[in-house]
């Protein structure tokens, strides 16, 4: 439809009442558009902070969007190797746990690869250790005691988790696998024994056969006193090449101290029967108490032996040492970081990640989420102000 | 069809882009935009608010806030010049908002003289009643004039601009064009 020509003159008069620019004002603005529109009177000090500002929201979304992922990606790697290393003790591709991490993380004193916590609490648990296995031997309790009072005085205060902080007693026990040529296994067995012989240890039991590629090897149980089990195992992994090597502890403070209290008890009851005995005026008397002093003692013999079984763990450290010859089995652990290990880190370490990102996502979606209703609102809001000033 | 003004006359300062320092294309279509457009502009900030020196205040405001976000304008969702125009008119409506919490201030009057001294008489006599019933239209219905007649932009920017439809966007036109031609008959 044509427009009329009324509609065509009120057109036109009414862009020739188009408001136009003062001169002054237009060639301002252009100088101002050729520099780039510099904001005036800036604060330097803030103008760093201030471009940054600009420049990101200058930025189109789009181009912060790889930023913003790599910055989270970088956040997560972070986190995730920060969890790893926290939880290890050690670089997440660490092959298996040392002795020392395993003491450090179940808070027990450092073991026998590193120093014992001082010479002198090392010598008193020698000490103590010989006095409480003499008298596991013998069948007097009186033996006992003075190797008790230093127990007591170890102990103190009473209870088998309060004290001992500095010194606990820590069984340890340790898996070597050494691989080597069927004709270096004699030499090789030969080499252990003399290792174990310059720990002072004991070889419990040994088997050495000869043979062929996977036939040939040698088995070790040993005794090894546990203040050199670090040496030991380092001459071990000296004799040849070391497939694998696993070492463990525990902490048997608790029931060492525990056995050793009752000990005491039943001494004293010991005692105490004694001088009920020697005070006894009659035979039936007496007859009671010898029955009652019997018993005690078969308990306190039973006591005395399980302390020295506990003492024993704690000063003798189980090795089991082997030397195979041809490929390393499938079972070896350790030693070579192998394709498992690989795959088992990698799970660990995406496991980890997945649990950064899906707490991160926790903690920032709900924040976002709120962030994102608060900015809509404030868009509404400020879209119907600017409609009000229209009304 | 009704012709479109020449945009932006008097533009005579060229932006300066040395062969070593080349702008990138955002800032070469920020160039063309704002050659293109700053009269216009003005001019629809100058026809909303009626008042020289805020609609100055404003264009100025409008330009630098373009140039701060040229690289977010995102091409596909729409024409440079409806994006450049929703900039200007929110920075004209806080203008509009910020006035109406201070002081009303009084509209800068027509000057008859000027348009009489300018445009042959019959033509003079029409112009200076159309300004008269422009002065007596609504904010909104005055923003629809400044953006179709003095800013120069289509029924579909001004769609784009206003967010209502294209059809909705000539309707209101349509009435307030009849209103002032109303507003000229009575007169005459």
């Amino acid at each position: 439809m044509e427009p009329r020509r009324d509609d065509l003159d009120l057109a036109a008069e009414l862009r020739a009442l188009r408001p136009t620019p003062r001169s002054e004002f237009a060639a301002r603005l252009d100088a101002r558009a050729a520099a780039g529109f510099p904001r005036h009177g800036q604060d330097p000090a803030s103008s760093m902070v201030g471009r940054l500002v600009e420049r990101l929201r200058a930025t189109p979304p789009r181009r912060l969007l790889a930023p913003a992922g790599t910055c989270a990606a970088l956040a997560i790697g972070l986190a995730t190797a920060v969890i790893a290393i926290s939880e290890n003790g050690s670089p997440p591709h660490s092959p298996r746990l040392t002795p020392d991490a395993h003491v450090r993380r179940f808070g027990a004193s450092p073991g026998p690869t590193n120093p014992a916590p001082s010479a002198e609490g090392a010598s008193r648990l020698d000490r103590y250790s010989s006095k409480a296995s003499a008298a596991g031997e013998g069948s007097s309790g009186i033996q006992l005691s003075e190797g008790l009072s230093e127990l007591q005085s170890m102990s103190r205060p009473s209870g088998p988790y309060a004290s001992r902080a500095g010194h606990r007693d820590i069984e340890r026990s340790a898996q070597i696998v050494l691989g080597a040529d069927p004709t270096g296994v004699r030499a090789g067995a030969a080499k252990v024994f003399d290792a174990v012989h310059a720990a002072d240890g004991i070889v419990l039991r040994s088997s050495i056969r000869d043979g062929a590629a996977g036939e040939a090897g040698a088995t070790f149980d040993l005794l090894i006193p546990s203040a050199r089990l670090g040496d030991a195992l380092a001459a071990f992994s000296a004799i040849a090449e070391v497939r694998s090597r696993h070492e463990s502890t525990q902490d048997i403070t608790a029931p060492t101290v525990g056995v050793g209290e009752r000990l005491q008890n039943t001494r004293a009851k010991i005692e105490s029967l004694l001088s009920q005995l020697a005070s006894a005026e009659t035979d039936a008397e007496r007859t009671v108490v010898e029955a009652e002093l019997r018993t005690e003692r078969r308990h306190a013999a039973a006591l005395r032996s399980r302390l020295a079984v506990l003492q024993r763990r704690a000063n003798f450290s189980r090795v089991s040492l082997r030397i195979e010859t041809g490929a390393p089995s499938a079972g070896s652990e350790g030693g070579n970081w192998g394709v498992g290990d690989g795959l088992a880190d990698a799970g660990r370490i995406l496991a980890i990640a997945a649990g950064v990102t899906v707490i991160g996502l926790a903690v920032l979606g709900p924040l976002a989420l709120i962030a994102l209703i608060a900015w809509l609102g404030h868009r509404v809001w400020v879209r119907r102000r600017r409609e009000q000033a229209l009304a | 069809m009704i012709p479109r003004v020449a945009r932006s006359r008097g533009v005579n300062h060229t932006l300066v882009a040395t062969a070593e320092d080349a702008p990138r294309e955002a800032e070469l279509a920020f160039d063309r935009l704002y050659r293109s457009s700053r009269d216009d502009v003005y001019a629809y900030a100058a026809g909303l608010l009626r008042d020289a020196a805020a609609a100055e205040e404003v264009t100025a405001t409008v330009f630098e806030r373009a140039y701060r976000k040229r690289a977010r304008f995102d091409p596909n969702r729409g024409e440079p010049r409806a994006w450049l125009f929703g900039i200007a008119r929110n920075a004209a409506l806080d203008e509009l908002r910020r006035r109406s919490r201070q002081a009303e201030l009084t509209a800068d009057p027509v000057d008859a003289a000027s348009i009489a001294d300018h445009h042959p008489a019959e033509s003079s006599e029409l112009r200076l009643v159309l300004a008269g019933a422009l002065e007596k239209l609504e904010a909104r219905e005055r923003e629809l004039v400044a953006l179709k007649f003095f800013a120069g932009l289509s029924n579909a920017e001004i769609a784009r601009v206003l967010g209502i439809t294209e059809s909705n966007a000539g309707t209101k036109l349509h009435r307030v064009v009849n209103k002032l031609r109303e507003a000229c008959h009575g007169t005459a």
